[in-house]
């Protein structure tokens, strides 16, 4: 570690190259799951090379590398411990909701009839009003442009249409 | 997993340069001691010492307090960089609390012989705001330098870290504080200033863990 603290690429590599089996064991002894051992191993290794130049060379190794190994042991078990009280594990996702089933081409013919109706029972004023500005998406300036109407009275007619039609709609 | 272990070795080797290795513990805490006491002399000249300071001087008791203050803030810098060195042992973390023990023992027996000279009116508490503020102005220089020092260390115990950080800038802040601050009432002492250090630790204690932490893994 002194030589890697000097810059030694070569020294630095055969001591980690020497570390990551007996990392692999000590988070072994605390994890089975494979890939969690090896996530762990490479957080240890990161953070002994973030603070490499902490080792004082006349204290020993590896009390300095177990505090680090425990240190990032403990931080993964809290990060788990956290992420698991946060979860809920479930057998298979479900793709899409019951309620959320596309319509048949049959039900679309009838909603788009019961529309109809309910649009032929309204004045000729509130119809038109509904056909520019909910079928045709024209703007309340533009329909007002059209129609010849003022602003105000295009949102009472559309109000008074709307209503009509969801009574008419809720007898059907 | 984010690459392979293997991979991750030589990404780490691949492009090593030397690093600057942290000087002992102790001889950094004497350096922040130093700088951060001359600090604090120098801010209490400019606002005025007390005019009482030499007769202070000769009672046993407050000087056994002052002593007492400044040796805190020493160990407990001290502390606070030996908590950032992994594999050095956990009772250095607690070094500074005989000497805070110490100081707080020496205003408990100022206000008992304060309650034996005047009776109860020796222990009565008014308000004292300008305590915490002048200890928070005092400390902040300390406290900065501190701050940036610590995090040269390993984050491994952020919360005791950071305490124990705080703990050296404020002891240090209270001591300058007792020689500019008029007014000898013990109990207000220890209510006061004590209780200013205890607040503002606990405050510092609130952002340990964003100032010391590990690298984020970006790769």
């Amino acid at each position: 570690m002194r030589s890697a603290q000097s810059g030694d690429a070569r020294a630095y590599s055969l001591l980690l190259a020497e570390l990551l089996p007996m990392l692999r064991r000590v988070v072994g002894h605390k994890w089975k799951n494979a890939n969690t051992v090896e996530d762990i191993v490479q957080e240890i290794l990161l953070s002994v090379h973030a603070v490499r130049h902490t080792y004082d060379s006349s204290r020993p190794f590896m009390p300095w590398l177990m505090t680090i190994a425990n240190r990032r042991i403990a931080d993964a078990a809290r990060y788990h411990a956290g992420r698991a009280a946060h979860e809920t594990t479930v057998d298979v996702m479900p793709e899409t909701f019951s309620g959320d089933q596309p319509k048949s081409t049959q039900d679309l013919n009838e909603t788009h009839d019961l529309l109809r109706q309910a649009l032929s029972i309204l004045p000729e004023s509130q119809r038109e009003a509904i056909e520019l500005m909910k079928l045709k998406e024209l703007t309340l300036a533009e329909t007002a442009k059209v129609t010849g109407k003022s602003i105000a009275s295009l949102k009472v007619s559309v109000h008074r249409a709307i209503k009509a039609m969801r009574a008419h709609l809720e007898r059907k | 997993m984010i690459m392979d272990t293997e991979a991750l070795l030589r990404s780490l080797t691949g492009d090593l340069r030397p690093v600057r290795r942290l000087a002992p513990p102790v001889r950094r805490a004497m350096g922040w001691f130093a700088a951060s006491l001359a600090f604090a002399l120098y801010v209490a000249h400019v606002v005025g010492l007390r005019h009482d300071l030499p007769v202070l001087f000769t009672d046993g008791r407050f000087i056994i307090e002052f002593a007492a203050m400044l040796l805190t803030g020493l160990m407990a810098a001290a502390a606070a960089f030996c908590a950032g060195c992994p594999g050095r042992p956990l009772w250095e973390r607690f070094a500074p609390l005989p000497f805070a023990g110490l100081w707080i023992a020496s205003v408990v027996f100022g206000c008992w012989q304060d309650l034996m000279r005047s009776g109860a009116a020796g222990l009565a508490v008014t308000p004292d705001p300008i305590c915490l503020p002048t200890i928070l102005a005092l400390s902040t220089i300390p406290g900065a330098a501190i701050l940036v020092m610590i995090r040269r260390g390993a984050p491994l115990a952020p919360l005791s870290t950071t305490a124990l950080a705080a703990l050296a800038a404020l002891a240090l802040g209270a001591a300058a504080m007792r020689l500019t601050h008029d007014g000898d009432a013990n109990v207000m002492v220890l209510v006061w200033q004590v209780g200013s250090v205890a607040v503002l630790i606990c405050a510092a204690m609130l952002f340990g863990r964003r100032l010391l932490h590990w690298p984020e893994r970006h790769a």
